[in-house]
Formats: C-alpha cells, structure tokens, sequence
C-alpha cells in the first residue's frame, strides 16, 4: 500500500514539475505586471506544437527543442506586451480579464482549425523507458521533464536574484511607483517577465511532448492548475508557484489513485476551496484581517 | 466630558515589523486632535486599526463607549466614524454628486432624500459647480474635496483625516483649516494624521506624537512642540524612513 | 432568409439580451466579472424540466422555481467564490459551473446524466409552456427582456445602484462609507442568478432538449460576459447591443459555415471581436455609438453638464457623452 502511495506521490512531483513552471510564468506575469495571464496554457499548447513539428519534420527531440520554444516564446512574450498588453495597463480588472481570455480563445480556435482536433503525439526512443529506483518506477520522459523544469526555475530564481534586470523585476513587484522612481524602465522590465513568462510556458511544452498529446485545448488545464497554485504559493511569489505546483502535482496524482480517473477538476477545485478558507493569502500570504 | 474614541493598548504586526505597539490614546468629545510623526510612524496604520481594515493583534478602541475592534469597516462607519485616505480614492465612473450621495444614503436609503444631503456635503467643501463632473476628471485637490464631503455625507460623529492638507498651497490651507474648524463647531470629533504643521498649530487642542509605532509624547500643540522627545524623533538620527 | 429563421434570429437575440443583462447586474455594474454563469442557467433549465418530466410541473412554475433554485445556489458559490478578487473570482466561477456539469453527466438515475433528455411534444399547450406557433416564443423571451430591463433600471435608479457602482469602483473605499459590500454582493448575484435561471427554463422548453454540456455549456458563460462587453458594460442598454450586434452574426456564421471544423470559427470571431472591442472601447460601444450620436446629430462637443444630475453616471443615456470612459 505504501508502494502505491509513494509511486503516485513521486509520479505527481514530476508532473508537478510542469505545472510549477507554468504556475512560475503566470504569477511572475502577475507580480511584475499585474495582469493575470488566462492564456498561459495556450503558450504551452503552442510549445508542444512547435516541438511536435520539429520532430515530425526535422526529427528533432523535443527537449532539444526547446532551444527554439523558448526563443519563440520569449519574443511571443515581448511582442505580446509590447502591443497588446500594454494597452491595458491601469484600466483596471475588467479590460485585462477579457483580454487574455480572449487570447486565450482565440489560439485555441485558432490551433483547432489550423492543426484540428486530433492529438497529436511524439515518440522519442525514451518515451516508454522508465527507471527502477527500490519498488518504484520512475518514467525517463518525465524525469527529464521534472530535472529540467527544476534547473529553468533555478535559473529564473538566480536571475531574479543577481542580475540588475532581475532585481528591477522584483522592485517593480513589490512596489512600481518607487521602482520607476528609482529609475527603473518599466516598458523594459514588463516585455522580459512576459517574455520569460511565456518562455517558460514554451518550455514546459516541449518538455511534455515525450509523454503527453497535443491538442487545440490541452492549455486550459495547465492555466487553470496554474491560477490555482498561484492563489496557494501567494500571487506573485515565484518560489510560492514553484512548492504549489508541485503540491498540486501530487494532489492530483493521489487523487486519480485514490477517487478516480476524472478526478483532476475536482482536485483542482478542493485545493482551490482549501486555500480559501484557511489561508486565503497562500503560504506566504500574512493575515492583515 | 465623554470621551469620543478611547484607544488602548493597540498593536499590530507585520510579519517582523511592528507597525503599531501599545498605543493608547483618547479623544474627548467635540475636540480636535492631532495624530503627528515622521513617515513609517504607524499612523495610517492607526485609522486602519481602529475603522476595521486591519484587525489589531491586541488593544481595543472604544467610539462613544462601543468596542470597534472586530467590526468591519462598513459596521464602523454606521456606528459614526468616517475616515478620508491619504490618497483620495474617489468612484471615478461617478459624478462628484453620485459619489457624496454614496455616503448619504448609509442613513438614508431614499434617493432624493440623500441627493439633497449630498448637495449640502458638496455645497460645504465648495465643490457644487462641479457636481456632476466625473470624479476621475477632478484635479488632486477637489478629489481630497470630494472625499471629506463623501465622508461628511455619512453624517459621522468622529471624523479621521488622514494628510488631508498634504501638497496644499498656501491660500488652500486656510481654507482647509477653516473647514476643519467650521466642522468643530458644529460639535464633531475630528482626528487629523497630519504633517502640516500650521495646520496642525491652528486647529488642534491636543496631539499625540507618533514613531517606529509607538507613542513618545502627547500634550497640547506648545507642550508638543517644546518637547526633546519628539524634536529628536524628526530631525535625530532615525528620522523618516 | 424564411420566416421562421428571421423570427429564431430575434429570439435568440432576445435571449441573450437577457441573459447579458442578467449578467451585467453583477458582472457590469458590481464589476464582479463571472465566467460561470451557466450554473444558474443549467440549473433553472435543470429544475423545471425535472419538475415537468418527474412531477408534470407547469414549466412556468417551474421556470421560477428554477430561477429559486439558481438563486439559493449563488450563496454557497458566492461565499466561497468571492474570497476572491478579479481574475481568479472568474476562474472560481468557472470552476462552479463545470462542476456542475461533471455534477450533472454523472447523475445518471436522476437526472438522465450525459445523454440528457428531450422534451415530450404535446403539441400546442400554452399551460406547458409549449407553441405551435413560434412567435409565442418570441413573446416570452421579449417579455423575459423587457422584465430583465426593469429590474436593471429599479436597481440603477435606487439606492443599490449606487452601492453597486461603488463596490465595482472601489470596495474598500466603499466600505468606508458604509456599504456592506459581502451583503451587497450576495443580494445581487441572487438577482442575477435568479433571472440567468429563468434564462434557462425557457431555452430547454424552446428547443425541447436538455443535457449537460447544453444547460452547463462554458459558451453560455461566455456570452453572457460578451455581449455586456461588447455593448456597454454597467449600462441599461449595452446588453441589448452587444446582443443585437453578436447574435445575428453568429447565427448567420453557423448556417453558412456548420459546425464541425468550422465550429472554430465562431469562436475564434468572438475571441477577435472581443479583442477590438477591449483594445479600442473597453467599456463598450454604448459610449462610442452616443458620442457620434451626439457629435453628428446634435452637434454638441463631448462633456457638458447634466440637465439634472439624476443617475448614477450623472446622466441618461443621451447626456453620458459627457463622461470620458475611454480617455
């Protein structure tokens, strides 16, 4: 029994991963410019499309792909704050909500009536193989999968730690009008977290290729996983997403074990409700009422 | 004389911060008190505290003998205090009309009725000819205009000013001072955070002194003024933050 | 264009008028932006077929009562969801409403589950909500418009549209001046939910059929929000355009384009549409389509005063070019 439990655990921590960097993209979107991206899971659609094509063309393994998701994502990103999101800033809930959300239709239809409905796979000689560590069985595609999302949040948390733009980032999180102040070019720092934002979204889709199907509406789980971890690690907190989405992954996965194979939206849902009630600031929320 | 707000003990945490500790103060009915010290001292988060935005960790603050700590902020403004913010935060879609009437209607739910509370709320502060313009068209000043009378519209017996008079001129000073006075003779209680300190000169009878959230000094504007205490606390070493 | 798919166009029309309009109380006026509001649709729609079909209920009966039903259900929803600000209120109201209809596809025993169920045709039957001739349909949902536009306007004109208004604005400068802003809240997404129910009886006694993915569908969520958007949001009458302009073009765009790998289309439109409308007017046409009006007809500059003050926005219709929306 322990051995089921332990494998879901570990099977959910991986998948966890993906989820972390979808969350990580979302909330830093969140904190630096203060829109909520309802579109994010269509970037990591896109990512898996891209991967998906370069391997069916050009025979390319999907995390050697990300050299070109993350790139393409990242001017996604740029370009996508540059002209669009720009336009809303300040206007308040309501313009900004619509706005992503429609994005978010619109790829999704989009990609229905360029790619249509069918899912799309990609194998890689891993794709099936799996590592035995004691009784439990580790899948190679999602163990790449997790290693590398944990070296991208790492990267993303050193960058944000060390470097100027970075910590320009973070000042503009915690309070924008001394960041601009103190000299900070907001136009700048709001292209790159985007950018990065979607980058990291790119990323966990070609990340998922191994082992996961395209589809036109693959995306809106991960953005609705992801909107949840962001409430449960602290809107705004990249360290925060990155512990919820990996709690989120093992909440999942315990409960497909343990109440049923549809059982995701309500997992979603009862994480949703949990954090609500109890600590509706998230783990690093504080109560000020 | 009875007492209009008796705050004790109040204090409040911020993760490691203490914002507010132990503070304690009254205000008698009808008298005009200041709230004074260098930026950081806790003062705003004093008007949070007492009007039911942030809940203290510990203290009470009784408004006309009625414990206010636990209520929420629209049960303490029913129970007579209004407050103003720093910065003013008008219902920018609403005409200045709409926005005064917002208030008057916590005592009145008939429209008319309120409308012309809300006209004379207006009329006081000196906005009536720009009554219907949109609130986000006022220029900074009249949004402060328009808030004092939203708030007045409530018809509150305890009014909080929070820097009411910050970035003001001159000749918009007076006027704000004789407002304030103009409201004290007409029996309100009236609490000003306040940095201004001509302002503060004319129209306080009493002031407590604020810094890193505790009470150093209180007293009336020359004991105040006078004292090592709270001159050290503005110009010493710690300072504004 | 025949008879009966001008007179469907109007319906429809109609409807989702309503249903903008059901919507905007709260989601336009209160600035409580759901994406759920097919709960209370699937649910009123759920209510009075069960009620006909197990119990041989009038559906008018059981149309209020499944108006009852929606609006007990937004107390529980709007507790929990609620806690919440902005976007992720509207990710929770999503949530509620694909609950349900995971809720609704597993109640297999009383409900009828995935496969949903058909109306029993008992030809022309007025007391059971069924007509021969559609133009009583478009009666009834002209009727259901008209009743969604009064209470819209009653609640623009009283003290609660002000409260609305400032809890849409800014709620914690709301509550400084007294509003009880949760209460607020609650009481009108009750009205709201109560009149999206309505919404939802006559829709399944329209088309005679009912399952899950229909009552519960993410795209009534949508429209509902769209057409407010796209007409006026927090406006009398935005719904209604947003409705007139939308429907009938996407009404069109589905008997020249079918659905299957075309059903992208529509959606991809709205998604389009929507963007422009964000872009460009974020709150609504309502205000552009007046200020041409007034510029073209009336030859009066943008701004000027009110005649009297009256209303919430300082003005009606014809006077609120004076406030800049759109800057």
């Amino acid at each position: 029994m322990t051995a089921v439990v332990a494998q879901a655990v570990v099977n959910g921590l991986l998948i966890g991963g993906i989820y972390a960097l979808v969350s990580i993209g979302v909330t830093l979107i969140f904190g630096v410019v203060k829109i909520v991206n309802f579109a994010q899971g269509e970037f990591v659609m896109i990512g898996m499309y891209i991967s998906y094509f370069l391997a069916t063309l050009i025979r390319l393994d999907p995390v050697a792909s990300l050299a070109v998701s993350m790139p393409a994502l990242f001017v996604c990103g740029v370009l996508l704050q540059k002209f669009v999101l720009r336009r809303v800033l300040g206007l308040g809930d309501m313009p900004q909500i619509f706005l992503t959300f429609a994005i978010s239709l619109l790829l999704m239809n989009l990609a229905l009536l360029l790619f249509t409905a069918d899912y799309r796979t990609v194998q890689t000689p891993y794709t099936f193989s799996a590592l035995r560590l004691g009784p439990l069985y580790l899948s190679v595609p999602r163990v790449i999968a997790f290693a590398l999302a944990m070296l991208l949040s790492a990267a993303l948390e050193i960058f944000l730690r060390t470097t100027d733009l970075g910590k320009a980032m973070r000042a503009a999180a915690q309070n924008r009008d001394v960041a601009m102040l103190m000299g900070v070019n907001p136009d700048r720092v709001f292209s790159v977290a985007v950018g990065l934002a979607l980058a990291l979204a790119g990323a966990a889709g070609s990340l998922l290729m191994p082992f996961y199907p395209a589809y036109p509406t693959v995306g809106q789980q991960f953005t609705l996983f992801a909107f949840v971890a962001v409430v449960l690690g602290t809107l705004g907190n990249v360290r925060g997403a990155l512990i919820a989405g990996l709690m989120m992954g093992m909440a999942e996965s315990l409960g497909v074990q343990f109440v049923g194979a549809d059982s995701g939206l309500l997992v979603v849902f009862a994480m949703l409700l949990l954090t609500l009630a109890v600590r509706p600031g998230g783990l690093y929320g504080g109560q000020t009422r | 004389m009875a007492e209009a707000l008796v705050v004790r003990g109040l204090s409040k945490r911020f993760g490691g911060l203490r914002a507010v500790h132990d503070l304690s103060f009254s205000v008698p009915e009808g008298q005009t008190v200041a709230l004074i010290g260098p930026n950081g001292a806790g003062k705003t988060t004093s008007f949070n505290l007492i009007t039911g935005y942030y809940r203290p960790d510990a203290g009470s603050a009784l408004a006309f003998g009625q414990e206010l700590v636990g209520l929420y902020p629209y049960d303490v403004c029913a129970r007579g205090l209004a407050r103003t913010f720093q910065v003013a935060r008008p219902f920018g879609r609403m005409t200045v009309l709409a926005n005064v009437m917002t208030g008057a209607l916590l005592r009145d739910r008939r429209v008319t009725a309120a409308r012309e509370r809300a006209r004379k709320a207006i009329d006081f502060v000196g906005l009536s000819a720009k009554e219907n313009s949109p609130a986000r068209e006022l220029s900074t000043i009249d949004q402060r205009r328009l808030e004092v009378a939203r708030a007045l519209a409530t018809e509150p017996r305890l009014l909080l000013l929070d820097e009411a008079m910050a970035g003001l001129n001159h000749t918009e000073i007076d006027q704000a001072v004789g407002l304030v006075k103009q409201l004290s003779q007409r029996g309100l209680t009236i609490v000003i955070v306040e940095h201004v300190m001509r302002a503060i000169m004319a129209v306080a009878q009493h002031i407590v002194v604020l810094d890193h959230g505790q009470k150093i000094a209180e007293g009336s504007p020359k004991e105040v003024a006078e004292n090592p205490e709270v001159i050290r606390a503005y110009l010493g070493s710690g300072g504004a933050r | 264009m025949s008879h009966a798919f001008a007179i469907d166009i109007f319906i429809r029309v109609f409807l989702f008028a309503f249903i903008g309009v059901a919507w905007n109380l709260l989601g336009g006026y209160a600035q409580q932006l759901s994406l759920g509001h097919a709960a209370y649709f699937g649910l009123g729609a759920y209510t009075s077929t069960l009620l006909l079909i197990r119990a041989g209920v009038s559906p008018w009966i059981g149309m209020v009562a499944g108006g009852v039903v929606a609006a007990l259900a937004s107390l529980p929803i709007g507790a929990l969801c609620f806690r919440l600000r902005g976007p992720y209120f509207a990710i929770a109201t999503i949530g509620t409403a694909q609950t349900l209809m995971l809720l609704f596809l597993k109640f297999r025993d009383f409900a009828w589950g995935a496969v949903g169920t058909t109306i029993p045709n008992l030809g022309n039957s007025p007391w059971m909500m069924q007509f021969a001739a559609k133009a009583a349909y478009y009666y009834i949902a002209l009727g259901l418009l008209a009743l969604g536009l009064a209470v819209t306007y009653w609640v623009e004109r009283s003290w609660m549209g002000y409260y609305l208004v400032a809890v849409g604005e800014d709620q914690a400068a709301a509550e400084a001046v007294g509003v009880n802003v949760p209460r607020i809240k609650r009481d009108i997404y009750l009205i709201s939910a109560f009149l999206t129910g309505l919404a939802g009886t006559f829709y399944t006694q329209y088309i005679y059929f009912i399952d899950p993915n229909t009552a519960f569908s993410f795209n009534i969520s949508v429209e509902a929000a769209l057409v407010s958007i796209v007409g006026g949001i927090g406006t009398l009458w935005g719904p209604v355009l947003g409705s007139v302009l939308l429907e009938p073009a996407s009404a069109l765009a589905q008997s020249w384009l079918g659905g299957g790998a075309h059903a992208g289309v529509q959606l991809a439109l709205y998604a389009v549409i929507l963007i422009v409308v964000i872009l460009w007017r974020p709150t609504g046409l309502l205000g552009a389509l007046t200020a041409a009006y007034d510029r073209i007809v009336r030859a009066a500059p943008a701004g000027g005063p009110a005649s009297d003050g009256t209303g919430i926005l300082g003005t009606g219709p014809t006077v609120r070019k004076g406030l800049p929306l759109d800057g």
